[in-house]
């Protein structure tokens, strides 16, 4: 029992100092055993299906998860045209910036949810490093961002939902430019808060508080490619521990309880929580041109 | 050799069936089984060993740090075997019943370590009915699992 307890320790002293074999071992028996868990996965489908519904299962499951895909679809480029106007207008006073680069993405289905009773906010998609998947790159549907990728194996990823509230991500208001660090509300899986980062209006202006129902998105200074569509804001009020500062709740356009596919956008993410918002630097924010000089940006 | 295939055949319907069926959000940990029954068959001088390796196994798959649920169920096993040695008649009923508590602690036991291991979103008030409903399903699967594990350990400690 003593030696177990010391082998434990050990194995919890290099896995925890991020010890490269320790990981690489794991991901081995997990790359090994995929194929296995693949064919008793099949095998067990029909069991699990028949758990999950009484009658025609599969078709309606398919059926389903073709409209969500369509309906995430309209719902994000509608997200995207509302935060694309607003850019545009700001990439018209500000010349020379890039917006919304092309990202090569990679799209998988989802293999699995949680596979224990603790990890509830972890999907496994069936695309691993083999597709140029990193950890720490952004996760999304149509219908804009869902996630970050976690752990990687050579063919299946594990994603950490945007319903864990340990996420946190840096957000831009496009109604107002602001930015702030926001997560999942713990209680309500489909609504974000921002909580840090944004001030109540001096002299109570209420006009300068951002709109509700306008969109919220990624901002350049969070771990995440810029611009990506969360959802839209419905409620602002004075945070009650702090009355200089605002809250925004945000209704997230995802669903991630229930999710059948998610794409991958192949841009490396940075690995950290951003501890302090800072200004999007992709999108100028209250930017005033010359007519004569132009933009200095 | 059989002992391999008995687990490995618990991991697999852990990671596909017991993905989808859930009771009331929760799964029977089947690792966890498989370490309760081996310790109250083989007594605990090779129970913790076993369920060592079964917890090895399922840490691969958890997003806690390799070697908490190692030592969580060798713990628990070697608690088991020693109350067994010392108490108890070896009879299904029973083995239910130390199933019932020692998967539950095992949840508990896991939430903790796990929780002192940096994973402090594992210590909720939601692991105390995690830890009945798993200690529940995996006693009503016992039945199934003492012959796989007897047979597996080679007719070693078989029950009555």
């Amino acid at each position: 029992m003593v030696l177990l307890g010391l082998t434990a320790i050990t194995l919890l002293s290099l896995d925890l100092s991020g010890f490269g074999p320790i990981g690489t071992a794991q991901r081995w028996v997990r790359d090994l055993l995929h194929p296995v868990t693949q064919v008793a996965g099949a095998i067990a489908s029909p069991f699990s299906n028949a758990w999950n519904a009484v009658f025609d299962y599969d078709d309606l499951e398919a059926e389903r998860d073709q409209l969500r895909k369509e309906l995430d679809d309209a719902e994000g480029a509608q997200l995207a045209a509302e935060a694309e106007r607003e850019a545009f207008q700001r990439l018209l006073e500000a010349t020379e910036i890039t917006y919304l680069p092309t990202i090569p993405t990679e799209t998988a289905d989802v293999v699995r949810t949680a596979v224990g009773n603790f990890d509830d906010h972890v999907i496994t998609i069936e695309k691993g490093s083999n597709h140029g998947i990193r950890p720490g790159m952004a996760v999304v549907t149509g219908a804009g961002l869902v996630g970050r990728v976690d752990r990687v194996d050579a063919t299946t990823a594990n994603v950490q939902l945007l319903s864990d509230s340990e996420l946190v991500i840096g957000v831009r208001l496009v109604s107002t430019g602001e930015v702030g660090l926001g997560h999942t509300d713990a209680e309500d899986p489909l609504t974000f808060v921002i909580d840090r980062g944004l001030d109540w209006p001096e002299d109570d202006d209420q006009s300068l508080l951002p709109e509700i129902g306008t969109v919220v998105v990624t901002a350049a200074s969070s771990r995440y490619p810029a611009e990506i569509p969360l959802g839209r804001i419905k409620d602002v009020y004075l945070d009650p521990e702090n009355d200089i500062a605002m809250i925004v709740e945000v209704e997230l356009a995802n669903d991630v309880r229930d999710l059948s596919y998610a794409t991958v956008l192949l841009a490396e993410g940075v690995d950290q929580v951003p501890l302090v918002p800072t200004p999007s630097t992709s999108i100028p924010l209250n930017i005033e041109v010359p007519e004569d000089t132009g933009s200095d940006q | 050799m059989r002992l391999g295939l008995v687990m490995l055949a618990a991991l697999l319907v852990q990671l596909t069936v017991f993905v989808d069926v859930r009771f009331f959000g929760v799964a029977p940990e089947l690792l966890s089984l498989v370490a309760v029954i081996g310790a109250f068959l083989i007594g605990s001088e090779r129970g913790p060993v076993l369920a060592f390796i079964a917890g090895l196994i399922w840490d691969v798959y958890l997003p806690t740090p390799l070697g908490v649920m190692a030592i969580t169920l060798a713990i628990v096993a070697y608690a088991v075997a020693t109350l067994n040695e010392g108490l108890f008649q070896d009879s299904p009923s029973q083995l239910m019943m130390v199933v019932f508590l020692a998967s539950g602690g095992a949840v508990l036991g896991y939430a903790l370590l796990g929780g002192i291991m940096g994973s402090p979103e594992l210590l909720r008030i939601d692991m105390f009915r995690i830890a009945l409903i798993v200690g529940i399903t995996n006693a009503v699967v016992t039945p199934l699992a003492v012959p796989a594990m007897t047979w597996a350990l080679g007719g070693e400690g078989a029950m009555r």
